[in-house]
């Protein structure tokens, strides 16, 4: 009985200190009942947290079997717009969801027209992602499935933690020698799965170009191969120098949009790394 | 009225290492024709640039009146001389009538045209026969057509001078003589006309005066009788000549021989 | 057809335009928003207050002002096949937008406008410098080819240095060129810039028709060739930089659209200024209202289906000139 207390007691809590905390930018005290959110890695997060009939329109992006990051026979539920000002208005939200980067006109758009806009721009470490997600838990007041998420999350990275072995160096390849490098979301995915992201050690920024040569004068152990849903790889990565080398580079596919959002697709990224590098092991 | 005197003073030219002119004067008489005479490269052409306010002299001046000519507005300028280049370009396919108009730039006060504008073009295409093509545009007329149409645009600016390069080029024997028959009239009303002429015989037939160079000198000026002798175009052109005069009383020159030797 | 009746059915053309422009869009609306005036909590007359309507003029400011400095540019070059964009004007005020996306001061407002003035004020003084005051064409188009070549490269540099794929496709995004969501602070600014380049290049209509018989004829007429290069510079910068500032990069405007007028009014310059900016301001105005209510998911930029449009104008053009040839 007193446990039952205690735990209601920590429930209001948990709903007051993230909106307090968070800053939920809704006006007023109730959670807002129609949100449109203009970004496919928001919808992820979104049609976890929130009951279907807060969300008024998700991003065309989701209906996109390329571009998607949720079911399409879900996304297909719901109304999607192209992330412009004028069809967001025409359905009234009390709330517009974006990632980091949104037409300067739009958003000034939006300002003018009073509707509240939350800018998450892309994370680019696994607590920032949590972070977003009890963020936008907070405001559709669905704190306790934030929190399911956050600990699904949680359970997976755990998982995906390999036994005390060496870090195998890795690089993630996307098309045109595009790599991730620290800093980004997907090198502490990486990290996390028991490998080492080579791009520092290249030298590479954030997101950087890296030439074949640098590739094959210090070769990764693993390269993920992430050109495109479409499961083609590279032709690059076809390149007879890359082919002498053989046996000692192992490449992998790898979904590129595992790479992009964070949030829900955490734990389907942190099932695939685990996967490749059991794989590894075993050869 | 007569126009005020053109009158080039020590006007010398150089281009690079070329001298084109060399100190060239002459004061021309308005009411009259002057012919520019003289083998290629005499810088006839120069020179008329130089009168019509086109080119800056390197040293001396072209004076209009009592003013040095590029002492006065550009409009000034253009209304009182008026320029009728060699080449004859036309850009656009634009109508005769309103080719003939542009001639009234230097004059338009405003927008639109007034009534002396309209007079004017009017006049000046009925003085070189172009009225019935007034509709038609320029580019679809024959060569001599085309060269009455331009010179019907310098004449609607009824100018004080008129300054033309080669005029009668793409023109047949006929209207040659139409033409030559305009710029006399022209000068009877006063204007001053300078004609760079390649042609001794045409400018035989129509020079008053005549100024002859030879490769940036002067080599005679004065009336057309006295300057143009056979012991003189020999000097210029290194070409003998036979003169004479037909029936009717029109003097004819015909190039005979060359001569080996140019006398400088 | 002469010159005052196309002006007259384009400005009716303009007028139908604009009724469509309102109503169209992926949220057609109907007539009763227009009736309920003033109902402020109906969100559709939201959308076309604050939304369509000033889309709707800032389509027709920008499509005259690049329509008025096609003809005249043009005109000034003596060459039917000139743009605006020849300048490199269009490429400085690129440029200048391109680096606040890139230093990310653009969510600030106003800023990217002012940049993209800033890079078009910048490229008009290096054309002075450049071309100095002679009037020679071929040291004017050299001079434009240059401009146009370092701020091209230097936005190239741009997106390439750009720190994630989502800045590189930003950039990118924008110099598509779009009028999608623009409000009025774009018209209160696109509008006086405009107007001033228009006033400007008007001034020259008289001398852009003596330059028809050349250089040294239109000098010897009174011509001043020097302040002619100079109005027709700063007007067609002014009104290039305006399109550039609120709506990125859109082309062919300038170039199509004296070529239909002339074919209608004959080729005289002064008679083709303003109907290519009653012109230009149809074109663009359908244009835009086209990309909004087609049904694709999202909005086709407008700078590519004016591309897209200028393909085909061209290949037109070629067959009915190789028809004129023996």
């Amino acid at each position: 009985m007193a446990r039952r207390w205690v735990l209601l007691a920590l429930g209001m809590v948990g709903v007051a200190v993230p909106i307090s905390v968070a800053g939920a930018p809704a006006p007023g005290r109730l959670p807002p009942a129609r949100i449109v959110s203009i970004n496919p890695c928001i919808d992820a997060i979104l049609l976890e947290v929130a009951d279907d009939r807060q969300i008024a329109a998700i991003s065309h992006y989701s209906q996109d079997p390329q571009a998607t990051s949720i079911p399409l026979d879900r996304a297909r539920r719901f109304k999607a717009t192209s992330g412009t000002a004028e069809e967001v208005m025409a359905l009234a939200p009390r709330l517009v969801i974006s990632g980091g980067h949104v037409a300067p006109a739009t958003a000034a758009a939006l300002q003018r027209l009073r509707i509240p806009l939350l800018q998450l721009p892309v994370p680019t470490t696994v607590s920032e992602s949590i972070a977003q997600i009890r963020e936008i838990a907070a405001v559709t007041g669905h704190v306790d499935r934030g929190e399911a998420l956050v600990a699904r999350i949680g359970a997976a990275l755990a998982a995906a933690r390999p036994p005390h072995s060496r870090p195998i160096p890795a690089l993630i390849w996307q098309s045109g020698g595009l790599v991730p490098g620290s800093g980004t979301l997907a090198s502490e995915l990486l990290e996390r799965a028991g490998f080492h992201n080579l791009s520092a050690d290249y030298g590479l920024k954030q997101w950087d170009v890296l030439p074949l040569e640098y590739l094959i004068a210090r070769a990764p152990r693993l390269v993920l191969s992430a050109s495109g849903t479409n499961g083609r790889r590279d032709p690059q990565l076809a390149h007879p120098a890359l082919m002498r080398l053989g046996r000692q580079i192992a490449i992998r596919p790898f979904s590129f949009r595992l790479l992009q959002c964070g949030g829900p697709t955490i734990i389907a990224a942190m099932a695939r790394l685990s996967a490749v590098r059991r794989s590894l092991a075993a050869s | 009225m007569i126009a005020p005197r053109l009158t080039a003073e020590a006007i010398s030219l150089q281009i690079g290492d070329a001298l084109i002119l060399d100190a060239i004067s002459h004061a021309f008489s308005p009411g009259k024709i002057t012919a520019l005479l003289g083998p290629n490269g005499a810088g006839k052409s120069s020179l008329l640039a130089c009168l019509a306010g086109l080119r800056n002299a390197d040293t001396g001046q072209a004076m209009l009146g009592d003013a040095p000519l590029l002492a006065l507005d550009r409009r000034a300028r253009a209304r009182a001389i008026g320029f009728l280049p060699q080449v004859a370009d036309v850009h656009w396919d634009i109508d005769v009538e309103t080719l003939v108009g542009l001639g009234r730039f230097a004059h338009a006060q405003g927008w639109g045209m007034s009534a002396g504008d309209r007079h004017a073009i009017a006049d000046a295409m009925l003085r070189t026969d172009v009225t019935r093509f007034a509709g038609r545009v320029v580019n679809t007329l024959s060569g001599g057509e085309r060269a009455r149409v331009l010179l019907a645009r310098v004449l609607a600016g009824q100018p004080q001078w008129l300054l033309a390069d080669e005029p009668l080029a793409s023109l047949d024997p006929a209207h040659q003589l139409d033409v030559l028959a305009l710029l006399r009239e022209t000068a009877d009303a006063g204007t001053g006309v300078i004609l760079v002429v390649h042609d001794l015989g045409q400018a035989l037939r129509i020079a008053d005066e005549v100024v002859l160079l030879r490769a940036g000198h002067r080599v005679a000026a004065g009336a057309c009788a006295e300057v143009l002798t056979v012991a003189t175009i020999a000097r210029a052109y290194g070409v003998t000549v036979e003169m004479g005069t037909t029936p009717d009383g029109t003097r004819f020159i015909v190039p005979a021989t060359r001569l080996a030797a140019l006398v400088a | 057809m002469s010159a005052t009746r196309l002006n007259l059915l384009l400005i009716v053309g303009l007028a139908g335009a604009m009724a469509l422009s309102l109503i169209a869009g992926k949220v057609w609306l109907p007539i009763d928003p227009f009736v309920g005036f003033g109902q402020g909590d109906d969100p559709r007359w939201l959308i076309i207050a604050e939304l369509r309507a000033p889309r709707t003029l800032l389509a027709m400011i920008l499509g005259a002002g690049l329509g008025l400095s096609g003809a005249a540019m043009q005109g000034f070059l003596r060459n039917p096949l000139a743009d605006p964009g020849l300048f490199g004007v269009s490429s400085g005020a690129s440029l200048g937008a391109v680096l606040s996306l890139y230093f990310g001061f653009a969510g600030f407002p106003l800023v990217l406008p002012a940049f993209a003035l800033l890079g078009a004020v910048m490229t008009m003084l290096a054309l002075a410098l450049l071309a100095g005051r002679s009037g020679s064409l071929i040291l004017f188009a050299l001079a434009g080819i240059i401009l146009s070549s370092v701020t091209g490269s230097m936005t190239a540099l741009a997106i390439s240095l750009a720190p994630t794929p989502f800045a590189v496709s930003e950039i990118i995004t924008w110099l598509m060129g779009a009028l999608t969501d623009r409000s009025w602070n774009d018209v209160w600014l696109a509008l006086p810039l405009t107007l001033l380049g228009a006033g400007l290049i008007a001034l020259t209509a008289r001398a852009l028709d003596v330059l028809t018989l050349g250089e040294p004829a239109a000098r010897s007429m009174g011509v001043d060739l020097a302040r002619m290069q100079w109005l027709v510079i700063v007007g067609v910068g002014l009104c290039v930089g305006a399109a550039v500032a609120s709506a990125g990069v859109i082309g062919f405007v300038g170039l199509m659209v004296p070529h239909m007028v002339r074919r209608v009014v004959g080729g005289r310059p002064s008679a083709t200024l303003l109907p290519s900016a009653l012109g230009g301001a149809l074109l663009l105005l359908l244009a835009d209202t086209l990309v909004r209510a087609l049904p694709t998911v999202s909005e086709l930029r407008l700078g590519i289906a004016m591309s897209m449009l200028g393909g085909p104008f061209f290949l037109w053009l070629l067959f009915s000139l190789r028809r004129q040839l023996p």
